[in-house]
């Protein structure tokens, strides 16, 4: 029933629209949006789910028919029988609705996963020489290795995050309807910022994204720490994409073009006012560098991380940030190219503030939400060094190290989660004191999702680094790496005092063990298993990611 | 799949097993004890395949690891690398037995980790592949840290953290230069990196990078202040091991990949190291004097005698690097046996003051025995592995170079005081109060890990032909390397001699 809604109206939308529009470059979405919507009417039917799930699944039965008439046998029959199942459940356990929906996000999540590696095989790398692009609506959407890597990372977080913060959300009391629709439209709205190829989809997709993280980061309405981030992040959210909306509309004005590829062409002409655009560029930095948390636009981050529900933390900082880059890697890459000589130098610069100034805060910090809040400022400006460089290679680092980085993150705040549950409350170094010995297992998984984000070989964050720095160094910027590697150092030192806090120190016999739920320990055990995976035979990713750099320009 | 890899997966295959495994203290104990007897006897294995007439890198193995990055999983010893893996394989299986009783706590963990330790060294010396060989280089701090950090003394977290943030910068700061050379080739193969000729400008920048990764591993002096609180924290194991190979991988870098990748920056940097490394043991040997924590002394010893060998690596001459590397085999033997020594001493008194010990000879005679004997190899007495190794680095100095040759040996005469002094104070004299005379002598299976350790002392001071044998084509032909890369840019020689003389 999930996909029904949406693909119900498929030919319906095909005869209404001036021109055929390339369902293809948007398949993945079109799951998760349609179970979002379908989740949220539940949600709104509130005791009498069966009003919305009988016709969703009368349309399901209609939808599947028609495919499987149009010979597309077995995603048809798949849509029948999802579109029977939802409702049936329903009927069947009424009071097991959360894990329904749950299970029902998960599966769309999945089938986005499936669509983003179909859509691979015969859109984007049909024969074996490398990744093409395709270009949809009208040049709006862009279908390409930026929009390929943003949508695994998106759906492949969203997916570890679902099991992790079950269980956490539940004792939290706090795991209401709306959670799974929002973050449905959540991944959506990232991945449709990572296809956004003009100005209008971009701003609109970073909207979306941005408006369901407010609801959700405000989740825990008793908390007044996640009420203050919700809030926060709403009135410095607003700020930043009135200053992105003001920078688009200059260089707009300056190019008198709105999709990304018109405006890296007419960017360079004489005619162009150059201070206009160099104006709307600065803007667009800041607005953006705002949703990415580069310093000095970061001072959200940590607030907000720490006051949001975890698993909505970890959400955030793996996947905004790749969604976030994806939009940064277009709009220098593809727009600007033309005022390299301006903006090479300001990213630099902010990388290396980012770097040092994330590095240096984190180990004064003592709650272990602040201390990845800082990390991930770090990360971003790791990342911001692949963009810098400028370069095919540069594009490639970032989005592999977008995607380690994700992978290591929601490790980490797994493991939290599974600590949060044990104090109800906030997490600090103390808590974590002898964790080696009383759950060596989770304590083994956290050191290595540490271990990935401060780049150590054999994990995933080793080969990140690796290709960011590879970049760096490439495009001539060694003095950026060497404070990349000073940084590395800093950071390695407090995540080794997380790490040091657990193996080497005695538990408290007071306090009670983590809880570990099934979820939880399969959502770990996924993510670490890909950070040791990636870390020692990363082979078949990075095949596919030397080629992502065929953009649309 | 050929003997090196073999080799080299032997100990990860056995911390897996001890990963799975659920059995009690003594099954771990004995798979352990199993892979690293394997590991040896896989390395003897690849002894006799060993060409000893062939200078050149062999026994080659390649395996395709990350083709999308040009990194490749290939494997080759030379005559150094070789005599490297046998001195791990060899001090490994010793040095669990040694801690056969001593490590209670988590053990399954502390054998996982000396097992994973050992095939990152064993990596670090066989690959030939830069991105392979920084990839085991940096993992090797993992399971070190570990054991440091987890089965240390009272400072261990201290230490445990100085210890991998040291070796993490100079590691990242080497990562920097290989990704330029990387740049420049497009691989990581080590044999492209070798044909790359670099402008002096490069040479010099890229040396330095890949010195202080290397000079923080020896260490050499000023960049050895880890070593003293990691040797003196770490467990009797970890201090053996740490001594024995983990600051071989140091001087072993530097011949293997500094040197020869940057002749030019070799010669011309030669006389400042020269100088550098007489300062480190001179200085090594006279703070050692001043310490009353037998350990602490034995770790100053230890930067004293790394300078000895980083000394004949620089001199640049095949008998002074030869010897070199001899010394490195030395050093691992010698101070692992008095490493295991004090670690007997503390499990029987926990202390390790000297001030705390005295007239122990009479009660302890076995011990008292050994450790003179130890000592003596270890001053390069004449007949003892230590001779034949210093005597060599020091002639070959004082051709080059006769201050460094005068003031390095001031540091063998330190070295025989800061040896015997202590063990006079604690093995002879009365034997005066009673925690003294209830000293135990050394058990079975303690005199049978120090037994296999005095053999090699006395064989290779007896007849150290067969290990020169093996180590002196390789040495020769990084040398030649170096002449060739130097001799190809010009003038840099000239100008290098003259600063030596």
């Amino acid at each position: 029933m999930s996909t029904s809604l949406l693909s119900a109206v498929t030919p319906l939308l095909a005869q209404m629209a001036p021109v055929s529009v390339e369902w293809s470059a948007v398949a993945p979405e079109l799951l998760p949006t349609a179970m979002a919507l379908v989740l949220l009417l539940v949600a709104i039917a509130r005791g009498r789910e069966l009003i919305v799930a009988v016709p969703a699944a009368l349309i399901a039965a209609a939808v599947g028919i028609w495919l499987i008439s149009m010979a597309v046998v077995v995603p048809g029959a798949v849509v029948i029988a999802v579109g029977f199942a939802l409702p049936a459940s329903a009927v069947a356990f009424p009071r097991r609705q959360s894990l329904i929906r749950a299970f029902s996000a998960a599966a769309a999540l999945v089938g986005a996963l499936v669509l983003t590696g179909w859509q691979y095989a015969t859109v984007l790398a049909p024969t074996a020489g490398g990744m093409t692009s395709q270009e949809a609506l009208q040049g709006a959407l862009a279908n390409d290795g930026i929009a390929f890597f943003t949508r695994v990372t998106v759906y492949l977080s969203a997916l570890l995050i679902l099991p992790i913060g079950y269980g956490y959300l539940q004792e939290r009391r706090i795991n209401r309807a709306e959670v799974e629709p929002l973050l449905l439209l959540t991944v959506v709205g990232m991945a449709a910022l990572g296809t956004a190829n003009d100005l209008i989809t971009m701003f609109v997709a970073l909207e979306v994204l941005s408006i369901a993280l407010y609801v959700l980061s405000g989740l825990a309405r008793r908390d007044r720490r996640s009420q203050e981030a919700s809030l926060k992040y709403f009135v410095l959210g607003a700020v930043s994409s009135a200053i992105l909306l003001y920078g688009m509309a200059l260089v707009y004005v300056a190019t008198g073009s709105l999709d990304l590829a018109g405006i890296g062409s007419s960017i360079g002409l004489v005619t162009t006012p150059r201070v206009v655009a160099a104006l709307g560029l600065a803007l667009v930095t800041v607005g953006i560098g705002f949703k990415i948390s580069l310093a000095p636009f970061h001072f959200w981050t940590p607030d907000v991380y720490q006051g949001a529900p975890t698993n909505i933390t970890a959400f955030m900082a793996a996947a905004t940030k790749a969604a976030g880059f994806a939009a940064v890697l277009r709009l220098y890459m593809v727009a600007f190219p033309a005022l390299e000589s301006l903006w090479v130098p300001i990213l630099a610069g902010l990388a290396a503030i980012t770097m040092l100034y994330g590095a240096i805060v984190a180990l004064v910090q003592g709650d272990l939400k602040r201390i990845l809040a800082y990390s991930a400022i770090t990360h971003a400006g790791y990342a911001i060094i692949g963009v810098t460089a400028n370069s095919d290679a540069g594009l490639t680092s970032t989005l592999w190290y977008l995607l380690t980085y994700a992978i290591g993150t929601i490790g980490a705040f797994g493991c939290v989660i599974a600590l949060e549950r044990r104090r109800r409350g906030e997490v600090t170094l103390k808590e974590l004191r002898g964790l080696g010995r009383t759950s060596p297992l989770l304590a083994g998984i956290l050191a290595l999702s540490l271990l990935s984000l401060a780049g150590i070989p054999a994990t995933a964050g080793f080969i990140g680094k690796l290709l960011v720095f590879q970049a760096g160094i490439a495009a001539g910027l060694t003095w950026l790496v060497i404070i990349g590697v000073l940084s590395s150092v800093i950071a390695a030192f407090f995540y080794l005092r997380i790490a040091a806090t657990m193996f080497l120190e005695e538990p408290d016999p007071e306090r009670g063990l983590p809880v570990v739920s099934t979820g939880l320990s399969l959502g770990v055990s996924v993510a670490a298993t890909l950070i040791i995976y990636l870390g020692v035979y990363p082979q078949p990713f990075l095949q596919i990611v030397e080629t992502a750099a065929a953009l649309v320009r | 799949m050929g003997i090196i890899t073999i080799t080299l997966a032997i100990p990860v295959l056995g911390a897996l097993l001890l990963g799975l495994h659920d059995g009690d203290d003594r099954t771990s104990k004995i798979i352990a004890l199993v892979a690293s007897l394997a590991t040896f006897v896989a390395s003897i294995v690849l002894l006799v395949q060993f060409q000893v007439s062939d200078a050149n890198l062999q026994l080659a193995e390649r395996l395709t690891w990350i083709p999308a990055i040009g990194a490749e999983f290939s494997l080759a010893v030379d005559g150094v690398s070789l005599v490297l893996i046998l001195l791990t394989t060899f001090l490994t299986p010793l040095i669990l037995v040694a801690s056969w009783h001593s490590i209670t706590d988590r053990l399954r963990g502390y054998l996982a980790a000396f097992l994973l330790l050992e095939t990152a060294v064993i990596g670090v010396f066989a690959a030939t592949d830069l991105l392979l060989f920084y990839f085991f280089f940096e993992f090797s701090l993992v399971p070190m840290y570990l054991i440091i950090g987890i089965w240390g003394g009272a400072g261990r977290k201290y230490a445990a953290v100085k210890f991998f943030l040291y070796t993490l910068l100079g590691g990242l700061l080497m990562l920097i230069a290989i990704l330029y050379l990387y740049g420049q080739t497009g691989t990581f193969a080590y044999s492209d990196v070798l044909a790359l000729s670099l402008s002096a400008t490069e040479q010099r920048w890229l040396f330095l990078a890949f010195l202080v990764a290397f000079a923080v591993k020896v260490p050499v002096f000023p960049l050895h202040t880890w070593l003293p609180d990691a040797h003196t924290e770490a467990p009797t194991g970890g201090s053996v091991f740490l001594a024995g190979v983990l600051l071989k991988m140091g001087t072993f870098g530097l011949l293997r990949y500094a040197l020869p990748f940057f002749p030019d920056a070799t010669t011309e940097f030669a006389p400042w190291l020269l100088g550098i490394s007489v300062v480190g043991i001179l200085y090594g040997a006279i703070v050692a004097l001043m310490q009353g924590d037998i350990k602490r002394l034995i770790a100053y010893s230890s930067v004293s005698h790394m300078g000895f060998v980083v000394l004949g690596t620089f001199a640049l001459t095949t008998t002074a690097t030869s010897a070199s590397v001899v010394q490195m085999v030395n050093h691992g033997l010698s101070t692992g046996a008095l490493f295991l020594l004090i670690g007997f001493l503390y499990e029987r008194r926990h202390t390790r003051q000297i001030a705390a010990f005295g007239g122990l000879a009479k009660q302890v005679p076995v011990m008292a025995g050994l450790w003179l004997t130890v000592s003596l190899s270890s001053l390069a007495l004449p007949g003892l592995n230590g001779f034949v190794g210093e005597f060599p680095i020091l002639l070959g100095t004082f051709q080059i170079n006769r201050t460094a040759g005068v003031l390095a040996t001031f540091g063998a005469v330190l070295a025989a005081l800061y040896l015997l002094w202590p063990y006079q104070r604690m093995f002879h004299g009365p034997l005066d109060t009673a925690d003294n005379a209830n000293t135990s002598d050394l058990k079975p299976r303690e005199i049978g890990v120090l037994v296999p350790l005095v053999v090699l002392i006395v064989a290779i001071g007896l007849y150290p032909k067969p290990l020169y044998d093996i180590v002196e084509p390789s040495v020769d032909r990084v040398l030649t390397e170096v002449a060739e890369g130097v001799d190809a840019a010009g003038d840099v020689l000239g100008t290098a001699e003259e600063d030596g003389s």
